[in-house]
């Protein structure tokens, strides 16, 4: 029988850098997305099936889709608490998105230090408009030992792999949520 | 401790007086002079420490005096232990405290039942009377199922979610399939919580206790490190909340080391199923389960016999009552007899009668009936015994003539041998008759 694991996964990034958009076409959704302005975060679900060792396990992870916003305010930081995995979304055409890897990093490894963290790089498809070039990215995630993804939420390309990494992190750390 | 103080003590003591170490010292009273004036001090000091060290001897070995030397701060250390460190003396109490608090709930609900049971007792409403048959037959106490009736109150779901990472645990519901989204609908239950308590808390120790939504309550009960969020229709009865609180307490106490590190697989807590479906059936709406239906069929159809019985029986004594009351008719013949069970006269003889109308006719007037008396009786003006007496007796065997009846009463005419006739009522049971007593003749009104 498939061993069923859950987890919490916290979606995290500047306003419009594209964390709902990139969920909404592989997420079960179940909430309108005007919690996210109302109460600050909406919850999605996302299962797949990732290698755990010598067997595989079915991963349902419980996606907390919260609000950007130019600065990471207490009560958003409380929506962290117990969180897995975190994946950070910054936008490929607007580099100042760039600089919240830093504060999000940091408040994730303060209220959930043994949360593991992916970073993306959206929006990929706009070729013409990309103001942040993969080595820059690279750089940034890199010092920090990020895996990252250049993503794109309008044709879907390595939103799958993205997840599909995350979730492999997160059972192979099992049994240590926070 | 004190072995060791006492031996410390005796290496520091020094000589009390001059005549100690009267051998080795010189027999001078300069020297003696010098060494008070040098060592009277240390002398005093030495002598103001042995005290002040008998006295903190005394208060360490003496359980009283240690008492009350800590007492005036140990106040203060707690209050402060409890200001650096809230979260962990909550942690440590909550167990202990909350089932002290739980039992004490308990016993107030409890003697809120025994007076309700106490009133409920002393009604006699059909609806009281309706509660206690409905009582009976579900076991619970009929002043219970007042309080039911009186808040309808229906369990719709119970989660069981983690605190710390907002993952659903275990999920009830009263319907067949559970809904597909329920670990959304606990997560977004976290998210809310959290967000009042960051939206609102302002720092103080608190948790959201209800959402509601017109009839719909969320009832949130939490423990340390899950808590549990029953989904209502209507109004929550009084201890309801006492029994979710037992149930996460006694939750989290199994499976404390589970949810404290509490890795996502929600198979680990799959036993609490049992004690959250009981949450659900405990205070549900009271119906009858099978075999109590089964009862209470039972119950009714023996209750229908007996009724039909009871008609029965009541017909047969019916009809034996009116037999009895009227006089058997004795069908004309050589020789006759009628036994009357009224007393005192039992058997009467009656002479064979020359005419007989078998078939009363329509009009009293018309063929008169004869009758026989069966007694002596007074014959009174009305037929009550209350009537005035006409002053005529009419005696055992004499021939009347029936013209009347009324109730127990029977009207007569009856001509004496040396007299004129008579006519008046005399009690029914005492004139006997060889035919049937026509309807026609009996009236409801006095005829006199």
């Amino acid at each position: 029988m498939l061993r069923k694991i859950h987890k919490k996964v916290c979606l995290l990034g500047d306003f419009a850098v594209g964390k709902t958009s990139l969920v909404r076409r592989y997420v079960y959704n179940r909430f309108n997305d005007k919690y996210i302005s109302t109460i600050g975060v909406k919850v999605n679900r996302k299962s797949l099936v990732v290698p755990c060792g010598s067997e595989v396990v079915e991963l349902t992870m419980i996606l907390w889709d919260l609000a950007g916003s130019e600065e990471f305010d207490r009560m958003r930081s409380s929506y962290l608490r117990g969180a897995a995995g975190a994946v950070w979304v910054c936008d490929l055409t607007r580099p100042e998105t760039l600089d919240s890897l830093k504060v999000y990093s940091d408040i994730l490894s303060d209220v959930a230090p043994s949360a593991q963290l992916v970073a993306a790089g959206n929006k990929r498809d706009l070729v013409e408009e990309l103001r942040i070039m993969p080595s820059r990215i690279e750089a940034a995630v890199g010092s920090r030992g990020l895996p990252y993804y250049l993503t794109s939420a309008k044709t879907g390309d390595d939103v799958e792999g993205l997840f599909h990494h995350l979730g492999c992190l997160l059972v192979s750390s099992l049994g240590g949520g926070e | 401790m004190k072995a060791r103080i006492v031996a410390n003590r005796r290496s520091r003591s020094y000589p009390q007086n001059g005549s100690d170490n009267a051998p080795d010292m010189p027999d001078d009273a300069n020297v003696e002079a010098l060494r008070a004036i040098l060592l009277d001090g240390y002398r005093e000091r030495v002598a103001d420490l042995e005290r002040e060290l008998e006295d903190v001897e005394h208060r360490i070995t003496d359980e009283e005096a240690l008492l009350a030397a800590v007492t005036p701060v140990l106040g203060d250390a707690i209050r402060r232990r409890i200001r650096d460190a809230r979260q962990e003396m909550i942690e440590a109490l909550y167990p202990i405290i909350g089932q002290l608090v739980v039992r004490a709930v308990s016993e107030a609900i409890r003697d809120l039942a025994r007076k309700i049971d106490a009133q409920v007792r002393t009604s006699f409403t059909p609806q009281v009377l309706w509660w206690r048959l409905r009582a009976r037959i579900g076991g619970a106490s009929s002043g219970e199922l007042a309080l039911r009736q009186a808040l309808p109150f229906q369990v719709a779901q119970v989660f069981l979610i983690h605190r710390r990472t907002g993952l659903l645990l275990r999920h009830v519901c009263a319907e067949a399939e559970p809904a597909e989204d329920s670990d959304l609908i606990g997560s977004m239950l976290n998210a809310i919580r959290d967000f009042a308590e960051d939206a609102f808390g302002r720092g103080e120790q608190a948790d959201l206790d209800v959402i509601e939504y017109g009839d719909r309550r969320i009832v949130i009960e939490a423990g340390e490190h899950a808590y549990l969020a029953v989904v209502v229709d209507g109004v929550e009865p009084p201890g309801f909340r006492a029994e979710m609180r037992e149930r996460i307490i006694e939750i989290g106490n199994k499976h404390a080391a589970t949810l404290r590190d509490y890795d996502g697989d929600p198979t680990l807590l799959s036993s609490t199923e049992a004690s959250l479906r009981s949450l659900m059936e405990l205070l549900s709406p009271a119906g009858l389960s099978a075999g109590q239906k089964g009862f209470l069929a039972g119950a009714l159809g023996l209750l229908f016999v007996c009724v039909i019985l009871s008609c029965f029986a009541s017909r047969w004594a019916w009809r034996t009552l009116v037999h009895r009351a009227t006089p058997v008719p004795i069908v004309a013949g050589a020789t006759a007899s009628a036994t009357l069970t009224q007393v005192p006269t039992p058997t009467y003889t009656m002479t064979p009668l020359p005419t007989h109308t078998a078939t009363p006719t329509r009009s009293p007037t018309s063929t008169p009936l004869v009758g026989m008396m069966t007694g002596h009786v007074w014959m009174r003006s009305q037929p009550s015994s209350d009537a005035p007496l006409l002053g005529a007796i009419v005696e055992r065997g004499e021939s009347v003539t029936i013209r009347a009846l009324y109730g127990e009463w029977c009207q007569i005419e009856w001509v004496p041998e040396a007299g004129s006739k008579v006519v008046g009522w005399v009690p029914l049971k005492w004139v006997g008759t060889v035919g049937l007593i026509s309807n026609e003749i009996t009236t409801p009104t006095v005829s006199p």
